[in-house]
């Protein structure tokens, strides 16, 4: 077999770094990281760092940085697998808890809009979860929480999309179960409010008036001057925008208005 | 839990620390902390065996063993190497990356040998995977110096396993050629570098033994079995013969037919409608699938959800026919509780959930499901669409999870191709069939060729406002330069919106507004009159007064019907489309015409591996209202709007080449377009029976005929400060008709075709004898080629 | 009236089927066992207290491209008291429901949305 040391003239150019001491190496990366902003090549120097000077300080404090500079350089894949590696050789050392917290903001940042598959953030939940669970009374638990609160309120605005596609086709089993789920599993979010208002709205379509009601009396309970309550109030007071308005339901009326119909 | 290194507890006698040894780069902390102990626990055994676990699990040792000593927890661990470098040599068909992306053993990361081996076991199934099964692979750990070791994985490949030849016993019904079109796997031969289908692949092989049932008992064999798929492995071509063992049994015909119902309120006769097979007919499972489902969705909207249809056929040996029996009975009662979309990475999640007619809170019914699922293929987004239910929170809840796999809609392209009537034209073209993931379609192509260049730009909504209607808006630019074929430049510039409607299953209507200017310009040497040699030799007068009237607006609405069962797009075997179009100009614009053309095209399997296929064309066109003198002259109609035929109506001729001509003397004798045309073809399609069958090339034989005439535009015109110019027309009704062969290749470089045909009747023209020579004939051209690639 | 197969309008039944005669099953103080098991699973249940199991169904009709309108529209209401036993059913119709648009605001979420620009450079890099 080739020996390496050797470039190798055919495939890739080796690009092995010279042999340095762990110190110029690792100062090099904090330079090419916070001067240069080239973090993918702080990422390969502080990992070469790693590799030459396997026992030292420095290549703990080494990985820890590679793993940094992957996630500012928006390689989140490789941020978390240099997070990962760290907790696995170093699980209880002071960093531990930065280390943590770069993968789950790994996991946050690739956090998609709500229309689309919502893996990557109940991936960042579980993440977010573990950083103010293990490390409670840190700064980094803080961050997480709010975080947090952020990866939660898109799969709740998911649910409430879904729940508005039902409503719309007039589907009120559908509309008011996807609601309801926002209602009780995902009352911190700011899509409760919408949600409660969405219920009296497909109750009242429903005819279901007494529900209607309960949904906006809990409504204005908890959020009075929330803009849904007040459209809530106004439609359970009058029982409807047109009650005098009555032809058929509302799509066929909609329809009239296109001269469609 | 607070992550202590020394384990203090406080009530029992002897202290609990715990020693570790055997550690050289990895700390003491480090092995400690995985004894989890909260403070004040004892570390009794299951601790300590989860400990034990968690330290092998991380990889970091080759071995670890944990004892008791003095009320001491002793753990002696060997630290495995460290990976330096992971090389890999000798891998040709398999990338470096590939292998990186599926092995565990990483840079930096620890040597374990199970890890080695799994990875070793890995790369043999990637070679599996991509046909080669000679393959060898050496694991070699090289020590370093720094106490590292490097992983080289030797891998030597070994040639590629393709198939050798593909053999079918038992079958009397279909020659192998034409079985070898059902199923997936090909021979390996000339082009097999360009194709993987070629390659053994055991899975393949058992989706051929379906593939070859179905085929099967789509034509009537209903007791078929494909007993065996053998694979014999050939050591001197180093390849395999697969032999496809098959007992066709009998071929059966369709016997009674009869509906019962097990549930009370449901009318047997009413569903009798829906039943494809014919009685007599041969007997056809997919008719029998298909009959199934109609009857289901109909019981589904008719208020029956969870009835559920079952088939049965009992076989009349002698008589050789099948009975047919649906039985309706009642299902079991479940609704949808959550319809979960998964994997959508890119389409956004209504634009899935929109496909299912059936919502969440509805009746859980199969056919529905399987519908959207057809429909969610049929989107072109997906590589894969997979539904699934499972059990939901109540006995009578169902959960749907719907996995799909996105797969690239986006294509840039750039197709280059020749034909004899354009001369060669290249196209760069960039599409996206799934726009920010909202299901929309936009296309932006530039064309530039001899005689033809122009651009365009189109965008679809396939929902408009949420309805199930199709929106399309098209602009273009498209300039045909004079040539031989038009003794004038036309320049036309438009755009244009269409609703896409679906009517019934098959049927769709498109109604459509389009606006375009158009513009021709004629040289110096045609735009005068009178003749005179070498200085002007005059154009059609309908040409010339268009060329000096300059830009023409044509506005107008229209509507096609299409009428589409054909079994593949790309080449159909079975099935017809139909398509009628109208079109009234006039809406606004300089020109007003109604213009009605038909086109239809059956295919029907004649048997033995030939495909027969009838076409009929015929068109219409009339002015209409109080028309721009100066524009149509004494005509009803503008010539330029008139149908120029040519080898799209009857094979043989040249662009333009059929219909009235100018013949009057001296002039460039235009062809001037007719307002009625008919054409009837007949074409019998059958496979090269010399080239392999994969080569993708088949063989026509083709007959034509048709007509175009009663031309109706202007036939006489005074330019600015010229004399009167009239036209002799000639206007003959007269058939033509040709015959000819044609070949057919679906390279891998794209479709091509190739056709020679001889005219039989056609319209030799008239003497002229100023001229001296025949003029106003038709112009007839053997030899046409059409073809592109697109890579 | 169900449209014949292949023509113009179709009509559809959606949401909660009530079986033949289920209904006049229910007596006032039948236990929830017994509701759950003559009914079925509710559609849904009241918000607050769960003290009401509502069975919605509806009818609908859809011709070629124009959106389904609902031609019927049903609700059956069973009301349990404290010791969860039924002390009233009520039956909602089409005519009971309110006509009214919907509001059209929604809540601004979170999440990376693709912007037109992005996503041509993702079309181009996958080439």
């Amino acid at each position: 077999c080739s020996s390496f040391g050797m470039p190798d003239f055919f495939g890739k150019a080796d690009t092995t770094v010279p042999d340095a001491p762990a110190d110029r190496l690792y100062n090099e990366g904090l330079y090419l990281l916070q001067q240069k902003k080239d973090y993918k090549a702080a990422a390969k120097r502080f990992e070469e760092v790693d590799r030459q000077h396997p026992y030292t300080e420095y290549s703990r404090k080494s990985l820890l940085m590679s793993a940094y500079s992957y996630y500012e350089g928006k390689e989140y894949p490789e941020a978390v697998m240099a997070s990962k590696r760290y907790l696995s050789l170093h699980p209880s050392s002071p960093d531990a808890a930065y280390a943590q917290f770069i993968m789950s903001s790994a996991y946050y940042d690739q956090i998609p809009d709500p229309s689309r598959d919502q893996k990557a953030t109940e991936r960042a939940i579980k993440e977010l979860e573990d950083v103010a669970r293990k490390y409670p009374n840190t700064e980094y638990a803080v961050s997480a929480k709010r975080k947090l609160d952020i990866a939660r309120d898109t799969i709740a605005a998911k649910e409430m999309a879904i729940g508005r596609f039902y409503q719309e086709k007039r589907d009120f089993t559908g509309a008011i179960n996807r609601f309801k789920v926002v209602v009780t599993q995902y009352q911190t979010s700011r899509h409760v409010e919408e949600a409660l208002m969405r219920l009296a709205e497909s109750y009242m379509a429903l005819g279901i008036v007494g529900e209607a009601q309960t949904a906006a009396a809990v409504l204005g309970h908890n959020f009075p001057q929330s803009r849904w309550y007040r459209d809530a109030y106004q439609l359970v007071s009058t029982g409807g925008a047109e009650p005098t308005e009555n032809r058929g339901s509302w799509i066929s009326r909609a329809f009239r208005k296109t001269g469609l119909g | 839990l607070q992550e202590s290194g020394v384990v203090e507890f406080t009530t029992s006698a002897h202290a609990q620390s715990i020693v570790v040894q055997g550690n050289r780069r990895i700390e003491s902390d480090t092995v400690r902390s995985y004894f989890r102990v909260g403070p004040g626990e004892r570390l009794d055994a299951i601790r300590i065996d989860e400990a034990y676990k968690a330290l092998v699990a991380t990889g970091l040792f080759e071995d670890v063993r944990i004892s008791q000593a003095g009320g001491r927890i002793v753990v002696t661990v060997v630290e495995s190497a460290q990976i330096g470098r992971v090389a890999f040599e000798g891998n040709r068909a398999v990338k470096d990356e590939q292998i990186t992306a599926e092995i565990q053993s990483r840079p930096r990361g620890p040597l374990s040998r199970t890890a080695v081996r799994s990875d070793v076991q890995r790369i043999l199934d990637m070679y599996r995977a991509n046909g080669r099964y000679d393959v060898r692979v050496e694991p070699k750990i090289i020590d370093q110096s720094n106490g590292r070791v490097d992983l080289v994985f030797e891998i030597t490949e070994g040639k590629k396993t393709g198939v050798r030849s593909i053999n079918f016993s038992g079958n009397r019904a279909y020659s192998s050629g034409r079985l070898k079109d059902v199923i997936k796997t090909g021979e390996t031969g000339i082009l097999s570098f360009f194709r993987s289908n070629d390659v053994y692949d055991q899975d393949r092989i058992e989706q051929d033994r379906e593939l070859l049932r179905r085929h099967y008992l789509k034509n009537g064999y209903a007791d078929v079995r494909i007993t065996a798929a053998v694979a014999e492995y050939d050591p001197v071509s180093r390849g395999f013969n697969v032999t496809f063992q098959i007992e066709e049994g009998e071929y059966y015909r369709i016997g009674a037919i009869d509906v019962q119902s097990n549930v009370r309120e449901v009318d047997p006769t009413r569903l009798r409608s829906y039943v494809k097979a014919r009685q007599g007919g041969g007997y056809n499972a997919e008719e029998v699938e298909k009959t199934v489902e109609q009857m289901t969705l109909e019981l589904a909207r008719g208020g029956y959800p969870f009835a559920v249809v079952r088939p049965r056929g009992d076989r009349n040996y002698d008589a050789r026919t099948v009975d047919l029996g649906f039985v309706v009975d009642q299902g079991q009662r479940s609704y949808i509780e959550r319809i979960n979309v998964r994997g959508n990475t890119r389409t956004r999640d209504h634009v899935i959930r929109r496909e299912f007619d059936i919502g969440e809170g509805d009746a859980y019914n199969h056919a529905m499901v399987e519908r959207a699922e057809r429909r969610l293929k049929n989107l072109g987004f997906f590589k894969s669409v997979k539904i699934t239910s499972e059990p939901g929170s109540a006995p009578d809840r169902v959960i749907v999870n719907v996995d799909v796999e996105e797969m690239s809609t986006g294509e840039f392209s750039i197709s280059g191709g020749y034909s004899t009537a354009d001369g060669f034209i290249a196209e760069v073209s960039v599409a996206e069939r799934n726009l920010l993931g909202n299901g929309q379609f936009a296309k932006a192509a530039v064309q530039y060729g001899q005689r033809v260049r122009g651009f365009e730009l189109s965008f679809v909504e396939p929902y408009l406002l949420g309805y199930r209607l199709a929106f399309g808006v098209d602009v273009f630019s498209k300039q045909i330069l004079a040539s031989t074929y038009q003794s004038y430049d036309s320049k036309t510039v438009g755009g244009g919106f269409r609703f896409g409607i679906p009517i019934m299953d098959d049927v769709t209507l498109q109604l459509r507004y389009s606006a375009y200017q158009q513009e021709i310009t004629l040289s110096a040497l045609n735009n005068c009159f009178p003749f005179n040699a070498g200085f002007c030799i005059p154009a059609a007068p309908a040409l010339r007064q268009a060329a000096n009237y300059g830009e023409v607006l044509t506005s107008l609405v229209g509507y096609t019907l299409n009428y589409n069962t054909l079994d593949n797009s790309r080449n159909p075997t079975k099935g017809m489309v139909l398509d009628f179009k109208q079109d009234f100009a006039g809406v606004g614009g300089d020109v007003q015409f109604i213009r009605s053309t038909f086109d239809g095209r059956m295919y029907f399997d004649i048997g033995w591996d030939l495909i027969g296929l009838l076409r009929g064309q015929a068109g219409h066109i009339a002015g209409w209202g109080s028309r721009d003198p100066n524009l149509v002259g004494n005509g009803d109609l503008r010539m330029l709007d008139q149908f120029f035929m040519g080898p799209n109506l009857v094979r043989g001729f040249q662009t333009a080449g059929i219909g009235p001509r100018d013949v009057t003397s001296n002039s460039t004798h235009d062809a001037l377009g007719g307002t009625m045309y008919w054409g009837v073809s007949a074409e019998v399609q059958y496979p090269l029976f010399f080239a392999p069958k994969d080569f993708g090339m088949k063989m026509a034989v083709f007959a034509d005929a048709g007509s175009v005439w009663n031309y109706k535009g202007l036939t006489s015109y005074q330019g600015p400060g010229q004399g009167l110019q009239t036209m002799t027309v000639r206007d003959e009704n007269i058939i033509r008709s040709s015959v000819g062969v044609g070949l057919v290749w679906d390279s891998p470089f794209g479709p091509l075709r190739f056709d020679y045909a001889v005219a039989l009747t056609k319209d030799k023209g008239v003497w002229d004898p100023v001229e001296g020579r025949n003029v106003g004939g038709d112009i007839t051209q053997a030899f046409r080629f059409s073809g592109g690639t697109k890579f | 009236c169900s449209g014949s197969g292949g023509g113009f309008t179709k009509n559809y039944q959606k949401g909660y089927m009530l079986p033949e005669g289920a209904l006049e099953q229910i007596q006032i103080g039948a236990s929830q066992e017994q509701v759950l098991v003559i009914l079925g699973t509710p559609s849904t249940v009241a918000t607050v207290s769960g003290e009401v199991f509502y069975y919605v169904s509806r009818k609908t009709s859809q011709t070629s491209f124009l959106p389904e309108t609902v031609r019927d529209q049903r609700v059956v209401a069973v009301y349990f008291d404290k010791s969860r036993r039924v002390n009233r059913v009520a039956n909602f119709g089409l005519q009971d429901g309110k006509v009214f648009d919907f509001v059209s605001r929604t809540t601004p979420s979170g999440g990376q949305e693709l912007s037109y620009l992005t996503y041509i450079f993702k079309i181009i890099g996958t080439q």
